[in-house]
């Protein structure tokens, strides 16, 4: 009987419990309904977010740069419809707000110019809200990206040099880049520029359109010169402003080029009085810029004795690296050792120069070739004559 | 041109031939060695050639080609021995003459040889006669040399006996040169005897030269053939050259003839039979009449005198040739030779009958053994 009555007291406080408990779970659902709950929804241009009987749907992106979206809500019914720009973190309510059963939306990122990310406040009785996916295809939006690049037509000059600098601007975006504006800082101290500048580009470049600008600036001081960037500036068609630059760059204005003569006379042979010989001449520019206006003349020490035809010669231009060849003939007339002493003076672009160069000649006696025997043949001759005349007196 | 062929025979002739040859490259200046840079220069054409039997005495002449060097095969020489030396002559006398042949046709010879030693004095009187049978017109001059008196008994002897064959050829005539004489140019044998070969070169050749040269006043081969016939066919020669401070033609003449300046002693004056005078000189030295003076005074004693004149520049030159009327030297020298012959048959005699007297003593022994 006690056993009955435990099990039957253990029942009821089962039952007890348990009416305990769905008492507290039916007031606990009601206070459930009640409360706001919010969920984050990425959406794209013309994606719609379903809420019980509202439709919130993304219209536009107005402006990326001030944060303003405009979104339309609306009721099924037709009690909403009401298209707003939204600001940028800012709740807006809707039929009176989540607390009061509507709906609180609220921008909190915007992407780009298609997408933004929308929080959506509401009532936990107004169900769950589901994201709709625009059927529609996605507008390409009006990008304007425009690239710019400056460039020095080398990256070692001289000074005095010319240089041609160009900046070219490119539009490698989507939309049409309005009031476009470069901005290049003026010529450094170590360059002066003497046309061109500042460089002129387009207002307006449509999407893949490219326009440049050359300027020429002429080296002014040497050393080591880092070129800071160019920035253009810019809108898309929303007046949206951008901006871009290009990559600083360093280049090296060595010292001012100029044209440095070497003269080198070849020591000619020993000639044989009245022979000839060929006395060759090289003047070779070993310098960095052209020499000009080369008058090569020539002297010999002593002065008779030693003729030479051709020593004197003129040159327009002797380019970096090259080198103008001559010979001049000489001829001996008394032997001797004679000086020839070649003047050679040019323009080396900073001025007139004189360089000069000697060389040696050595006029030997005239040679025979069998001259030995004039010694050898009067010695046999006079031998065998002493020896005959021995013979002859020999007893 | 004359054709002169010079004959030096035996050791004095060879020597004296060699001389001439050394005056002929340029005389006492020339150098020994003018030989091997310089031809000989004769006034004519003359042709020289040394005869001896004795091999070293050629081979010591030094002027002379080796093909003018005639060597007569008789061992060495031969001994002083004028016998053996006539036999060698005799035995080779084809082979001398077919040498002389060899060497042409001559106007002229002269014979130069001492009448002392074996091989001159005794192949010279046979030589004489071969060229005389041999050439018909040739004039034969000996030139004999008379030896030093004390050379010895045999030279004295050969030098008698030669001398009188040579008087006895049919040559020309006889030059004589007396060594004993001309040693009083110098204190010793040896150089007196260059001193006096190169005096006698000399003098031939300045005759040789006047008898083919063009002169003011010519001498030529006929009249020295007619001086050299003169008297007893033995003449001598005189030379002498003006010095700087006497250039007279007339005492340079009158020197030539001083017994100090002749090869034989001789007294012109009082034993000359004919004479030639030969003088040459520049043109301002050559005064005629002081010639002609000097010459008449030479006729009047000489007889006839021929005189010859070479203009050539320089100081007066005089060479006299004359033929002697009396030589009262030569019989002094027989006289002296036959003393000697004398003492040496009379030496040989007492020797020889020493050596019999000594041979007495063992002539009836046998000998013992």
């Amino acid at each position: 009987m006690k056993a009955s009555s435990y099990r039957l007291g253990l029942i009821c406080l089962l039952l007890y419990v348990l009416l305990i408990g769905s008492a507290c779970a039916a007031e606990s659902d009601e206070e459930d309904e009640d409360e706001i709950t919010f969920r984050d929804f990425s959406l794209n241009i013309g994606d719609r977010v379903d809420l019980d009987d509202y439709q919130m749907e993304l219209i536009e992106i107005q402006s990326l740069r001030d944060g303003l979206v405009v979104m339309r809500v609306s009721r099924v019914g037709g009690s909403l419809d009401e298209q707003r720009a939204l600001l940028l973190d800012s709740p807006n309510n809707f039929d009176g707000g989540a607390e009061k059963g509507g709906v609180t939306i609220t921008i909190t990122d915007i992407f780009d110019e298609q997408s933004a990310r929308v929080r959506l406040e509401y009532e936990q009785k107004l169900g769950t809200p589901r994201k709709r996916a625009s059927d529609r295809p996605a507008a390409m939006p009006e990008k304007p990206e425009l690239l710019v690049q400056k460039s020095f037509d080398r990256n070692e000059m001289h000074v005095g040099d010319e240089v041609k600098v160009t900046i070219t601007i490119k539009n490698t975006g989507t939309g049409t880049a309005n009031d476009i504006d470069v901005q290049d800082i003026p010529p450094l101290p170590e360059f002066t520029y003497i046309a061109g500048y500042p460089p002129k580009i387009k207002e307006t470049l449509d999407s893949g359109q490219s326009d440049s600008a050359v300027y020429i600036l002429n080296a002014a001081r040497e050393g080591s010169v880092q070129i800071p960037a160019v920035v253009v500036s810019y809108a898309d068609s929303k007046k949206n402003s951008k901006s871009n630059s290009s990559e600083p760059f360093s280049i090296i204005i060595r010292p001012k080029s100029k044209a440095d003569l070497v003269i080198n006379v070849e020591d000619t042979p020993p000639l044989v009085l009245d022979e000839e010989g060929l006395l060759n001449i090289s003047i070779s520019n070993q310098g960095s810029a052209s020499a000009t206006r080369i008058e090569a003349t020539g002297e010999v020490s002593p002065s008779d004795g030693l003729e030479i035809k051709g020593l004197d010669k003129s040159f327009f231009e002797i380019p970096p690296g090259d080198a103008a060849n001559f010979s001049a003939r000489i001829s001996g007339h008394k032997r001797g050792i004679y000086t020839i002493r070649l003047k050679v003076s040019y323009d080396d672009g900073d001025g007139s120069v004189i360089r000069e160069a000697t060389s040696r000649a050595v006029v030997l006696k005239r040679e025979y070739k069998y001259q030995y025997l004039l010694v050898i043949i009067p010695i046999i001759i006079v031998s065998a004559w002493i020896y005959r005349r021995h013979r002859e007196y020999k007893y | 041109m004359l054709n002169v062929l010079m004959l030096g025979v035996g050791q004095c002739g060879n020597r004296i031939l060699d001389a001439m040859n050394k005056e002929a490259f340029g005389g006492g200046g020339a150098s020994k060695l003018a030989k091997y840079y310089l031809r000989p220069k004769f006034p004519s054409r003359v042709e020289t050639l040394a005869i001896n039997t004795a091999v070293n005495d050629l081979k010591e002449l030094r002027f002379t080609t080796a093909k003018d060097r005639l060597h007569v095969p008789n061992l060495h020489g031969v001994g002083a021995n004028r016998n053996v030396g006539k036999q060698a002559f005799m035995e080779n006398r084809d082979m001398i003459m077919g040498e002389i042949e060899k060497r042409g046709d001559f106007d002229i010879a002269f014979v130069i040889t001492s009448t002392s030693g074996g091989t001159g004095s005794s192949f010279s009187p046979l030589l004489i006669n071969e060229l005389k049978r041999q050439y018909k017109d040739i004039a034969v001059i000996t030139v004999a040399i008379l030896p030093f008196r004390e050379e010895g008994s045999i030279y004295l002897q050969n030098a008698a006996f030669s001398m009188r064959e040579l008087m006895e050829v049919d040559a020309e005539g006889i030059i004589l040169a007396d060594n004993q004489y001309m040693k009083r140019f110098s204190g010793d044998i040896a150089s007196a005897y260059d001193k006096i070969n190169n005096m006698i070169a000399q003098r031939l050749l300045f005759l040789i030269e006047s008898l083919d040269s063009e002169m003011l006043s010519v001498t030529d081969l006929g009249d020295f053939k007619t001086v050299m016939n003169g008297g007893l066919r033995i003449g001598t020669m005189g030379f002498y050259q003006a010095d700087s401070k006497n250039l007279s033609i007339r005492d340079a003449i009158e020197n030539s003839l001083k017994p100090g300046n002749l090869l034989y002693p001789a007294n012109v004056a009082d034993d000359a039979a004919r004479a030639m005078i030969i003088i040459q000189g520049s043109r301002e030295h050559l005064d005629v009449d002081e010639i002609t003076k000097a010459v008449e005074k030479l006729s009047a004693s000489a007889g006839h005198v021929f005189k010859g004149i070479m203009v050539k520049k320089g100081r007066p030159k005089i060479l006299s040739v004359f033929t002697l009327a009396s030589a009262p030297e030569l019989e002094g020298i027989y006289a002296q030779a036959a003393r000697a012959m004398q003492e040496e048959k009379e030496k040989r005699t007492r020797a020889r009958k020493q050596l019999d007297d000594a041979f007495a003593h063992i002539e009836d022994l046998e000998e013992i053994y």
